[in-house]
């Protein structure tokens, strides 16, 4: 089957303007990311990681430059229709889990439902199999605070999926856990990688960038090395049905 | 938005606050003190109106009260240095000449009070003793509890026949019919036996004597009512007063005339005619008072006004200052909170899901604020009226105006933070910690 990308960007540029200077963060960025794939984007400090992800995840707007996500050019779209494609087409894993203190396990995998206009009641159990599904079945009623970083992490990973996205963006989701429990979490990305799922992560790490099927390296904004691995083959033996 | 996100955004409001109890607490005091403030107020101001016009219409709409008033050095002097007179007041004359000459008057009542020492067997009470028409009875809108009142050939014959006031009656025949029973009132030159035939409840307070608590802590009306001609008969017009060391007399032939109307819209235009015919005798000296019920009605019920309105100006700035209150708490939370914002937005909230949900947190405050203000205010009301025996009334309008006045304040000073909340940028806000 033709891989079918999710993500075209072309010529894409992101220049802060602070006034007196302008900062150029991105610098005419030009890949495609397809269906399926599993992509780490790294580099060095300043390259532009945090930016790209940005921009890929809706919450910036480039500069200059086409993205098109999905069949749609969001490049240029309003704030509100920005949000809309936020909560419906992608998944956020943040480094510091970013879990809503107030609400429990199970209301924070709610939340992006909600912003859908969602019926939460008619999600309940989609909810529960997520939490089950990184193995937080039994945490349901329990505040963020009363767990730890990997489990904390586990439950923005089910809140991420909650409104079967396009893909899944994430930014150094392990940065803040210790080697073990970043084994947890990459394995649970495996298993959704090998679900079929759409990820891309930004890292440091060697460890995480080891499992992806491609590494995007940034320097100076722009692409330094795009490396795709034989092993990402084992996508095809996964195939997957289409939604 | 369907129903059902907006009892989510309550809900999840409520989690919000309750996550700082004491300090949603303290934010909502403001509101409350001022909710409460209002309705309490109102209810206490109104009470005391309520209670101030009904003891003027007791007085009579209709009616006018003239009253005798003891000019300022106006005695001559009697045998001796101890010994004054003071001869002063409204006379027959005056009450036969308004009855006829000012057009409106449909009857007048004479009225004769001297203080005097009343007995029955081993009790005694200092009373007014006070000479009237038989007609008095309509006039001060009294009840007849038991008997009759006065009546005419007891007028004309001069009969020692008389009316206590209920509470009076209890005091001197205490578990006994006084109906048919006699009465001593004690005079200087003699005593008289009055014989009792009837018993009033006493509405007007213009009788009222200073009210003096008795034995077991009761105030009584102690009022006893005999015909003007008796009164005059018995007793002339001269009323010693012995208490000042020195004797002084005064010589007044009526203590107050009443003046009933036909109807409430002829009492004003006639006051300068009744003036007219009490002046037209007199020379400077003025030995007599008008008080207008109907004007002192209207006057209050212009206090009233004013007072609402008052009361209207400092509910607005009590509110206001719990708002801005309030607004300064949202301010603070959104700030402590600007993570969370950023979470929502990149989770798909837009910049109006952002401010609804803050304004819905600022507007659950008032709400709770507010309805806890209602209950205070009211409850507190209640305690004055039904323990502490202080008039109060709640008004409808109070209530209404104090809550919608809280939840318009808060929409007002909420909007501010939820707008601030809302124009976040999504990635500072993410970045923030
Ligand atoms: N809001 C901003 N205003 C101005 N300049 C910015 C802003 N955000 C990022 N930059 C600049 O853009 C460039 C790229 O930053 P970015 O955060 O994307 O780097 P990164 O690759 O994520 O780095 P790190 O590995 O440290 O997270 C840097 O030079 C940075 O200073
Ligand atoms: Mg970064």
């Amino acid at each position: 089957m033709a891989d079918r990308n999710i993500i075209e960007i072309r010529n894409l540029t992101k220049i802060y303007d602070l006034g007196a200077i302008q900062v150029p963060a991105l610098n005419g960025l030009n890949f495609e990311i397809e269906e399926g794939s599993y992509t780490a984007i790294m580099g060095p400090s300043g390259s532009g990681k945090s930016t790209l992800l940005n921009i890929l995840g809706c919450l910036d707007r480039p500069t200059a430059g086409a993205y098109i996500l999905g069949n749609d050019d969001v490049a240029h779209m309003s704030d509100k229709e920005l949000s809309g494609v936020r909560g419906a087409r992608i998944g956020f894993i943040f480094q510091s889990y970013n879990l809503i203190q107030q609400l429990n396990v199970i209301e924070n995998i709610h939340v992006p439902l909600f912003y859908q206009g969602k019926d939460i009641s008619d999600y309940y159990d989609h909810c529960e199999k997520l939490a089950q599904k990184v193995g937080l079945g039994d945490r349901l009623d329990h505040r963020p605070m009363e767990l730890s970083g990997g489990q904390q992490q586990r439950v923005a990973v089910a809140r991420s999926l909650v409104n079967e996205p396009l893909m899944l963006l994430a930014d150094e989701p392990t940065g803040n856990l210790d080697s073990t429990t970043e084994q947890e979490i990459l394995d649970i990305l495996d298993e959704l990688h090998a679900e079929g799922r759409t990820l891309v992560v930004v890292t440091h790490d060697d460890a995480v960038a080891e499992r992806a099927s491609r590494v995007i390296h940034l320097k100076d904004g722009q692409v330094d090395k795009d490396i795709r691995k034989q092993d990402s083959d084992r996508k095809s033996e996964n195939q997957f049905q289409e939604a | 938005m369907p129903g059902f996100s907006i009892l989510r955004l309550i809900q999840v409001g409520f989690r919000s606050l309750r996550l700082h109890k004491l300090r949603s607490a303290l934010t909502m005091l403001g509101m409350i003190i001022g909710v409460w403030a209002v309705i309490l107020l109102v209810a206490i101001g109104e009470g005391a109106s309520r209670e101030a016009q009904e003891a003027i219409k007791a007085l009579g709409a209709q009616n006018v009260i003239i009253r005798s008033i003891k000019p300022i050095s106006d005695k001559v002097q009697l045998q001796g240095e101890m010994q004054w007179e003071s001869i002063y007041g409204l006379k027959n004359s005056d009450a036969v000449r308004i009855e006829k000459t000012v057009p409106g008057v449909k009857r007048v009542l004479p009225i004769l009070r001297h203080r005097k020492n009343v007995t029955h067997e081993q009790r005694d009470k200092d009373c007014q003793l006070i000479g009237t028409f038989p007609h008095y009875p309509q006039f001060t809108q009294s009840r007849l509890v038991a008997g009759q009142f006065l009546n005419e050939m007891e007028e004309a014959r001069k009969e020692n026949a008389c009316v206590l006031t209920m509470s009076l009656a209890g005091f001197l025949f205490p578990g006994k019919n006084p109906l048919g029973q006699e009465v001593i009132v004690r005079g200087r030159e003699s005593h008289q036996i009055f014989r009792v035939k009837g018993i009033l409840e006493e509405r007007a307070d213009s009788e009222k004597l200073p009210q003096q608590a008795d034995a077991t802590g009761h105030t009584i009306l102690a009022n006893v009512y005999i015909p003007l001609s008796t009164f005059k008969a018995l007793y002339g017009i001269k009323d010693i007063d012995l208490s000042v060391g020195s004797i002084s007399v005064n010589t007044v032939e009526l203590s107050e005339i009443r003046v009933e109307f036909g109807s409430v819209d002829e009492v004003v235009p006639a006051l300068p005619l009744i003036r007219e015919a009490l002046d037209k005798v007199r020379k400077d000296k003025i030995d007599y008072e008008i008080q207008v019920p109907i004007n002192e009605l209207n006057a209050l019920k212009a206090q009233k006004a004013r007072d609402t309105w008052l009361l209207m100006l400092i509910a607005c700035i009590s509110l206001l200052v719990g708002g801005i209150g309030i607004m300064n708490i949202m301010l603070a939370t959104v700030t402590e909170r600007t993570q969370e914002i950023g979470v929502r937005r990149a989770l798909g909230a837009t910049q109006i899901d952002i401010s609804v949900q803050f304004l819905v947190e600022t507007l659950i405050l008032c709400l709770i604020g507010g309805t806890i203000g209602v209950l205070g205010g009211c409850g507190n009301a209640a305690f004055f009226h039904y323990i502490l025996d202080h008039t109060t009334i709640v008004t409808e309008w109070s209530v209404v105006v104090a809550f919608g006045l809280a939840v318009g304040v808060g929409l007002t000073f909420g909007l501010y933070p939820a707008w601030s909340a809302a124009r976040l940028d999504p990635i500072e806000a993410l970045r923030h910690s």
